[in-house]
């Protein structure tokens, strides 16, 4: 079946508590194909969509790269920079594989996130709604306030 | 596949724009990368070659403000054209909510248009979507060039939108018609995301 859309919100708790014990500086919880599902620590929802699509990006990459070298998907991803190191790693659920964005400095190591990724796995898959199809009804006349904001991002309002 | 947060009531769509090589994808991007106020979009990121042709992707989030109360915001990608760029099309096709299809309107582009739209076809079934309940627009682009070097519209939709979607003409270089397609995409993402409720 394919959903038309999914609830998120209930991933906040998890992934909040992921990043305190983990000790990291941002972290995201995001669908394989780059929707966020939570954020900790960014300031712009936008910066987090642009992450979350390269991410996804690179998520994806990796996969199919290790498919046709090494026959399995390259997954934990792990890049260390000089102040600044990010892990890239999937969390099994009962909805479908999820992917983690993990950034880090000092405070943190990559030891430390891979340990504690296995408890988020876990808070992860206890707190995941069962799939349902929950679309917002827009009310009838959603077209009036589309048309008015894009004219307004266009210029035109 | 759209993100609705209840708590914060925001909703986050997937539009991809498809097409072939060079017919302007990029540019629709560009140029609404160039409308929007800084506060309402974000960084574009367009992993490109050197001669600046889209190698993934290009992206673009947009604020689109309040609508029926619900925050929205709305994911703009393009997928590379080329035709040896199969595999990252399926990916950056993962997820859509909405497909623009640009099409070059030059007479000697007919051929890769058409090709381009079954394979867009192609990759929607092998991910198990069915193509006809895909909110889809097709954009005619480059209509700005002298008639003599395009296809009649007309000959284009016969060619092209034999599912008789909405479509419109455009010059993504100079903007006529790129605000009409993305509003018109953004109609059918949104009342289908609402139907689906009921549906």
């Amino acid at each position: 079946m394919i959903r038309h859309s999914i609830t998120i919100g209930w991933a906040d708790a998890p992934l909040k508590r992921f990043v305190d014990d983990a000790r990291l500086e941002h972290a995201i919880l995001m669908h394989t194909s780059g929707q966020v599902l939570a954020q900790v620590g960014f300031q712009r929802s936008i910066d987090v969509q642009t992450a979350c699509a390269l991410s996804a990006a690179i998520n994806a990459s990796a996969d199919h790269l290790g498919k046709m070298v090494d026959g399995h998907p390259f997954t934990g991803l792990h890049y260390g920079g000089k102040e600044r190191q990010i892990y890239l790693g999937l969390l099994q659920t009962p909805g479908g594989p999820l992917l983690l964005l993990a950034v880090f400095d000092t405070e943190s190591s990559l030891g430390i996130v891979q340990l504690y990724l296995k408890e988020l796995q876990a808070h992860v898959a206890a707190a995941a709604p069962a799939a349902e199809d929950d679309s917002p009804a827009l009310a009838e006349n959603f077209e009036s306030d589309l048309n008015r904001n894009l004219a307004q991002l266009f210029g035109r309002g | 596949m759209s993100l609705v947060n209840y708590a914060t009531r925001e909703i986050t769509c997937k539009i991809v724009y498809y097409g072939p090589g060079r017919s302007g994808k990029t540019t629709n991007l560009h140029y609404i990368h160039g409308q929007v106020p800084t506060d309402r979009k974000g960084q574009m990121v367009s992993l490109a070659t050197q001669t600046d042709r889209t190698l993934f992707f290009d992206f673009l989030p947009i604020d689109l403000g309040t609508i029926s109360g619900f925050s929205t915001r709305f994911q703009l990608y393009t997928v590379p054209g080329q035709v040896y760029y199969q595999t990252t099309r399926k990916l950056v096709l993962q997820g859509a909510d909405g497909v623009v299809f640009v099409a070059d309107s030059q007479s000697r582009q007919l051929q890769e248009n058409i090709e381009s739209f079954q394979d867009l076809h192609e990759n929607l079934a092998e991910q198990g979507v069915d193509a006809r309940s895909m909110p889809l627009v097709v954009q005619y682009n480059k209509i700005d060039l002298p008639e003599e070097l395009r296809t009649p519209v007309p000959e284009l939709e016969d060619a092209i939108n034999f599912r008789g979607v909405p479509s419109f003409s455009a010059d993504a270089l100079h903007g006529p018609g790129v605000f009409e397609t993305l509003r018109g995409i953004s109609e059918q993402v949104l009342r289908k995301l609402s139907a689906g409720r009921n549906g």
